[in-house]
Formats: C-alpha cells, sequence, structure tokens
C-alpha cells in the first residue's frame, strides 16, 4: 500500500491523546467510515460539539488521511496485522489500534461492496420480457397465420444512469436455440462452481 | 375471393394476348426477378427493340403481370379464384393456364419476399456465450466475481448487429427461466384453441 506523508502526518495527530482525545478519537473514526459508507452522509459530519475544540484544519487533515487508509486498506483487502503494523509505525498506542481496527471489522464488508461497485462493465442485463403474438395479416400480407415472440431485455449502462432496452423479435425455433444456448451457458456455470 | 382488376391494369395486361406464350413466360420470369432484386429499365429496351413495340408497352405489360401475382399471393387466392379472376380478361385458355402455373409457381417465394416489407424488429439471428471470471479491479482486488459474456446478433433489414452484454448467474438462471416459460405458452390449450381456429 502507498501512503502519502500527508496521511501520515494525519495519522500522527490522530495517535496524540493532546490534540485528540479518545472520545474525539472514536468521533473522526466513525465519522470517517461514516462519510465512506453513508449515502446520505453529508459535510455536517464533523460538527459534532465534542470536535468543536480541534482546529478545524486539523480536523479536516486527520479525517481525509483516515478515509484515504481506508479506501487504500479495503482495495487491498489489508488484513488486522498490516493495519496494526501501520498504526504503529504512526505511534498509535494499542488501544488506539483496537479501536480502529474492530471499526474496520465492523465496516469491512460494506466497504468492500462499495468499491467492488466502482468501474466500468459491459452494458448488464437486468430483466427481461416477453410477448407473444399470433400475426394475422399484414398490409402487404393476408393471411399468415404465424406465432411470433418479441422479447425485451432491460439492460444498465455503467456509464449513463439511463436504461435503454433492447428488443428483437423471435419466431418459436429461434426462441428455442436462444434458450437453449442460455442453458448451455448456465450448466456450464454450475460445473464450473463444482470445481 | 376474386380480385379486382383495374381499367388501366386490364389494359397493361392486354399486351400479353398478342405475344406468343414464351414471351409471357419470360415476362413472368422478368417479374418475379425484379421482386427479388428491383427493377431494370434496361430490359425493357432489349425486350422492346425484339418484340417490335415501344418500351413503355412492355414495361406496363411487366408491371401488370407483377402486380397480378403479387395481389394474388398477397391474398393467397385459391386456384379457383385466380382463374375465374384472370377469365374477365377475355384471354385465351393457354394463357390463362399459364398464367395460373406462374402464379403457383412462385407464390410461396413472392410471399416470403412481401414478408419482408412489414414493420420489422430487429430479429434474433444468433447467440453466443462465454464465462469470465473477474479477479481484480483498480478499486479492489482479490475478488472473484463470475459473469457471463453474451454476444447477441441481430438482424434488421438485412443489416447484421451485434450487441455485447454481460449478466451474473442469478440474472442467467432468471432469463432462462422466464424465458422457458414463454415457450411454455405456446403448449397452453388457449393458444392452441386460437391457432386452431383463426384460419
Amino acid at each position: 500500500m502507498e501512503l502519502s506523508e500527508s496521511v501520515q502526518k494525519g495519522f500522527q495527530m490522530l495517535a496524540d491523546p493532546g490534540s485528540f482525545d479518545s472520545n474525539a478519537f472514536t468521533l473522526l473514526l466513525r465519522a470517517a467510515f461514516q462519510s465512506l459508507l453513508d449515502a446520505q452522509a453529508d459535510e455536517a459530519v464533523l460538527d459534532h460539539p465534542d470536535l468543536k475544540h480541534i482546529d478545524p484544519v486539523v480536523l479536516k487533515h486527520c479525517h481525509a488521511a483516515a478515509a484515504t487508509y481506508i479506501l487504500e486498506a479495503g482495495k487491498h483487502r489489508a488484513d488486522k496485522s498490516t493495519l496494526s503494523t501501520y498504526l504503529e509505525d504512526c505511534k498509535f498506542d494499542r488501544e488506539r489500534i483496537e479501536l480502529f481496527c474492530t471499526e474496520y471489522q465492523n465496516n469491512k464488508n460494506s466497504l468492500e461492496i462499495l468499491l467492488g461497485s466502482i468501474g466500468r462493465s459491459l452494458p448488464h442485463i437486468m430483466d427481461v420480457s416477453w410477448r407473444l403474438e399470433y400475426q394475422i395479416k399484414t398490409n402487404q400480407l393476408h393471411r399468415m397465420y404465424r406465432p411470433a415472440y418479441l422479447v425485451t431485455l432491460s439492460v444498465q449502462n455503467t456509464d449513463s444512469p439511463s436504461y435503454p432496452e433492447i428488443s428483437f423479435s423471435c419466431s418459436m425455433e429461434q426462441l428455442q436455440d436462444l434458450v437453449g444456448k442460455l442453458k448451455d451457458a448456465s450448466k456450464s456455470l454450475e460445473r464450473a462452481t463444482q470445481l | 375471393m376474386l380480385l379486382e382488376l383495374s381499367e388501366e391494369h386490364k389494359e397493361h395486361l392486354s399486351f400479353l394476348p398478342q405475344v406468343d406464350s414464351a414471351v409471357v413466360a419470360e415476362f413472368g420470369r422478368i417479374a418475379v426477378e425484379f421482386l427479388r432484386r428491383g427493377a431494370n429499365p434496361k430490359i425493357y429496351e432489349g425486350a422492346a427493340r425484339k418484340l417490335n413495340v415501344s418500351s413503355d408497352t412492355v414495361q406496363h405489360g411487366v408491371e401488370g403481370l407483377t402486380y397480378l401475382l403479387t395481389e394474388s399471393s398477397k391474398l393467397m387466392i385459391s386456384e379457383l379464384d385466380f382463374q375465374d379472376s384472370v377469365f374477365v380478361l377475355g384471354f385465351s385458355e393457354e394463357l390463362n393456364k399459364l398464367l395460373l402455373q406462374l402464379y403457383l409457381d412462385n407464390r410461396k417465394e413472392i410471399r416470403t419476399i412481401l414478408s419482408e416489407l412489414a414493420p420489422s424488429l430487429p430479429s434474433y439471428h444468433n447467440l453466443e456465450w462465454r464465462l469470465d471470471v473477474q479477479l481484480a479491479s483498480r478499486s479492489l482486488r482479490q475478488q472473484i466475481k463470475p459473469a457471463v459474456t453474451i454476444k447477441l446478433h441481430l438482424n434488421q433489414n438485412g443489416d447484421h448487429n451485434t450487441k455485447v452484454l454481460q449478466t451474473d448467474p442469478a440474472t442467467l438462471l432468471h432469463l432462462v427461466q422466464q424465458l422457458e416459460q414463454a415457450l411454455e405458452e405456446m403448449k397452453t390449450n388457449h393458444c392452441r384453441r386460437v391457432v386452431r381456429n383463426i384460419k
């Protein structure tokens, strides 16, 4: 994990009981996790009365340092010993190390879900809807009498928040072909998970 | 059901008895070829020269024949109805037989061509799939995230289109289940009754 000097300085300040007493430390730590993981978190996360006595510049610096470290740790799936080592290097006492690790452990899952959801991928199929119709005639062709399916795939794009749809028609044979191929894929998936 | 032929149409077709049956058969062939590929005016000129008539006359004759064939095919009229419809033109027995044969021989293909004129959506052509496992990304290492990548081939108006999509295992199973239900629907009593009774 590569962490900047700024992060290290921020942590050294957090380690100092003179700058952050136990209560303030816990509050700041929780605020860091909250701003990362809570979708509704706003800037007022640092507005707790028990943090008012600390210089706002210091507060912001330490908050940013903690948030940066948490993200890096989550990205690399850091274990407890990695966390402890780094915090020791920043002169954290035993109690604060334990506190950090506990908070980290509590939020680990949400953190990993958040990080895993960031990124680009192909348009993702969310759902399918279908319609079966019986074609009787068109203005060019009378007495048709054949069944047809209209299949619509709803798709989510990572690039845009829109939900475009892909629609296509197919005959019964074509739908059987499509379903057959999708079944092959899912059987293959089942076999792969049993390896 | 009888075909209603307009006066103009009858006039165009009146050229046909003036040439021998080999020529009419050739016109029939040209008419179907035009339905397949589109009209080619140069052919009219060549034929006009050989038959010693204006190229307009030839064009009308071929167009009249084309319209006769497409309308009959579109309505899928029976042999008897076709014969009765053509009877009003007052052609010879031989010519009537020739026209009927032309109709029956080409009906299926003409109907296929006509069906392509309908408003159409992209239609399914093929599906390719691939199993992937995402191991890491810029924002998270050491992942195991299975996904199915799908290449959907679609046709629209002759254009081949492909879409590359992805889905997760749970959605894949859901897709299979939903589409199997769609296929099952054709076998229900309701659908069978509709298919049996609407003819």
